[in-house]
């Protein structure tokens, strides 16, 4: 309708303009929207000489329609109407006026509580409750009080008059959305940082277990853990929890707690899973389970024992092949029955990783999963990395990936580099009168490492005579040159490095003899092979020089 | 004595040689021990080597040992260790030659045996 100017406007237009007005300012300014709707609706009604009106409101996740707010003989609120049901039902669905100006012929109308109250419906208009979001509800008023029919001047009227109506529960319901998304997102930070305070916080220093847990969304139903038993086993779990969201996050909790607790008891791994499985099958609902890798780390062995409740595999790598250890049976909480077996795995220097699917699950761009192989390179690919900076370059992998589920990596490695301690280092000519000053050095060197005595007298001649070896054999008459001497101890073991600037001596030329013989020559290389546990021979890389590593395990009360 | 503490001195007791070690020996002056034990055998037939005062041998000195053990068996002549002290026994027992050389406590003994 073109509205025309205030000044020509006739006395029903101006009415009209002014009304609007006031409603358009009453809601702007209401505090509380429902009571103002309440009046609003009324004054409508009054205003649009309607024997009844009412105000109906979609709820955007149903689909239902249902009217909040009713003035005229017949109270209908809480009347429910699908979308696209009846007159409101159609304005609502299709965002556009109705205006039925007799009810009785038109298909539209629904008859049904003209039938249940008595009340007789002759003319509707009906105004979506239009927003940028598309009609959110509608207002609808019924029978002029005078007995005649709607025209089409009024439902442009009406159009009018819900647009404010319109504005002001739209921006409510934004308003309120907000308000309730943050109120989530609170509670689901709070959650996520009691989340992360169960986690196991990072040890300093070189500690055999580290762990990283990558939630795929606020919360995770992934967790690890690791703790210290008075035998100075170190124990591990990592879990995961079938299905996401609150309440497997919430079950993460139990079952970390669990896990936790029969770890410390010292419980090894298979009655520890049999222990936890048959509480959890006890009291796991709808189908949950708990897949589980629970372990101990033996320091003094170097060893892990280790069992698997449908966890993925896990692997061991040793800088170039994998070794995959297969679950021992399947996930917690599914048969109380099951009895779990567990393995021991000889560490070494070897690395063992465990991961929840979630690491094999990541996407590339391309949507492909990363797979275990593809876990396998990016393994391998950091393989020279020292572990806590492996551990971070492949969750740097992860990362650049898509997680589409939480993730979490565990690596028990023995701690390398700072463990070695270097004990002497020393550079000399290869002349005979320096092996005085040398094995001075070494036996100041052993006896700060409390070597006893006598073995300590017999590490210095083992070196001795290898430097004379080197003096007499590998430099040839009148070449000369540099000996290093390098004494380093990774915990009970010690390591003698020697090295030479000579040309390479093929390491099988050097046998030692057989001690039953009695000749003066060639008791040096005898004399190492007794004295050191193994040593070995290479030529440097380069080709110039040999490097001679002799090793010595001083633990278990010095070996006399 | 030089300053190393090193040191090799061959006394004449009538128709005996003993050659006193002391110090360390190794590769530096094993040669110049060899030596003094093959001109004591050269000059004698009965020849001990004195090793009380040794803090350390290395096969090279033990192989002068040898050497010496060798050719005294080898001409009918008399050659003993005395006085071992307990490194140069170590290595002795090290390279199985505690059972090979006559060993004896004093010189007294060595001269007698």
């Amino acid at each position: 309708m073109n509205v025309p100017a205030l000044a020509t406007a006739g006395a029903e237009e101006r009415r009209a303009l002014r009304f609007l007005a006031d409603l358009s300012q009453s809601l702007a300014l209401s505090l509380d929207l429902r009571e103002t709707l309440n009046l609003a609706v009324t004054r409508i009604a009054d205003f649009m000489h309607a024997e009844a009106a009412s105000l109906f409101l979609l709820d955007a996740e149903t689909g239902v329609i249902d009217c909040r707010i009713c003035v005229g003989p017949v109270d209908i609120r809480g009347l429910k109407l699908a979308l696209g049901q009846g007159v409101v039902g159609r304005c609502v669905k299709e965002n556009t006026t109705q205006v039925v100006l007799d009810a009785r012929s038109d298909e539209r109308v629904n008859s049904r509580v003209d039938a249940e109250t008595g009340f007789q419906t002759r003319s509707i208009l009906c105004a979506p409750l239009s927003t940028a979001q598309g009609a959110i509800g509608a207002l609808e008023v019924i029978n002029r009080r005078d007995g005649g029919l709607f025209e089409a001047d009024d439902a442009e009227i009406l159009r009018l008059i819900a647009a404010p109506a319109a504005l002001a529960i739209g921006n409510a319901q934004l308003a309120r959305g907000l308000i309730e998304q943050q109120r989530i997102k609170r509670e689901l930070d709070l959650a996520r940082t009691i989340q992360k305070s169960l986690l196991p916080k990072r040890r300093r220093g070189d500690f055999p277990v580290i762990g990283v847990n990558l939630p795929a969304h606020e919360i995770s139903g992934d967790f690890y853990d690791f703790f210290d038993l008075d035998d100075g086993r170190i124990g591990f779990v990592v879990g995961d929890i079938s299905g996401k969201g609150l309440d497997a996050a919430f079950l993460m909790v139990r079952a970390a707690s669990l896990l936790r607790w029969c770890g410390k008891a010292g419980m090894a791994p298979a009655a520890w899973l049999d222990e936890v499985n048959v509480e959890m099958c006890q009291t796991l609902r709808n189908g949950r389970f708990v897949c589980a890798v629970v372990g101990y780390y033996d320091p003094a062995t170097h060893s892990v024992d280790l069992a698997s409740a449908g966890f993925p595999p896990a692997l061991l790598h040793d800088g170039t092949h994998f070794e995959e250890f297969l679950a021992d049976g399947p996930p917690l909480g599914i048969l109380a029955e099951v009895k779990y077996s567990q393995r021991r795995i000889e560490l070494g220097q070897r690395a063992l990783y465990l991961f929840s699917d979630g690491a094999t699950d990541v996407r590339d761009a391309q949507q492909h999963t990363l797979g275990s192989d593809g876990l396998r390179q990016l393994i391998a690919s950091h393989a020279n990395l020292a572990p806590e900076a492996r551990l971070r370059a492949l969750i740097g992998d992860l990362k650049r990936m898509r997680l589409v589920d939480d993730t979490t990596l565990m690596l028990v490695q023995v701690p390398r580099g700072k463990s070695v301690q270097s004990l002497l280092s020393l550079e000399f000519p290869a002349h005979a009168e320096q092996m005085r000053g040398m094995r001075a050095a070494l036996r100041t060197a052993l006896d700060a490492q409390d070597v006893n005595p006598t073995l300590r007298d017999q590490l210095v001649l083992a070196v001795d005579e290898a430097c004379t070896n080197i003096i007499r054999h590998a430099y040839c008459d009148g070449e000369s040159g540099k000996i290093a001497l390098h004494l380093s101890r990774e915990r009970d073991m010690l390591t003698f490095e020697l090295c030479d600037e000579a040309p390479a001596v093929d390491p099988n030329r050097l046998k030692a003899r057989d001690l039953n013989e009695c000749k003066p020559g060639g008791l040096g290389v005898a004399f190492i092979d007794s004295l050191m546990d193994d040593w070995k021979l290479e030529p440097c890389a380069g080709g110039k020089g040999n490097v001679l590593r002799m090793r010595k395990y001083i633990g278990n009360g010095d070996d006399e | 004595m030089s300053e190393t503490g090193n040191a090799c001195v061959s006394e004449t007791q009538g128709n005996y040689v003993l050659v006193r070690l002391s110090g360390e020996v190794d590769l530096s002056w094993s040669q110049q021990v060899r030596r003094a034990i093959l001109d004591a055998l050269d000059n004698t037939g009965k020849v001990g080597v004195e090793l009380s005062q040794v803090s350390y041998i290395d096969s090279s000195g033990i192989a002068a040992l040898v050497e010496g053990f060798q050719s005294a068996r080898g001409k009918g002549q008399q050659f003993g260790l005395v006085g071992a002290s307990a490194p140069v026994m170590s290595v002795l027992q090290l390279a199985r030659l505690d059972k090979v050389f006559p060993l004896f406590a004093t010189v007294e003994a060595a001269r007698a045996g």
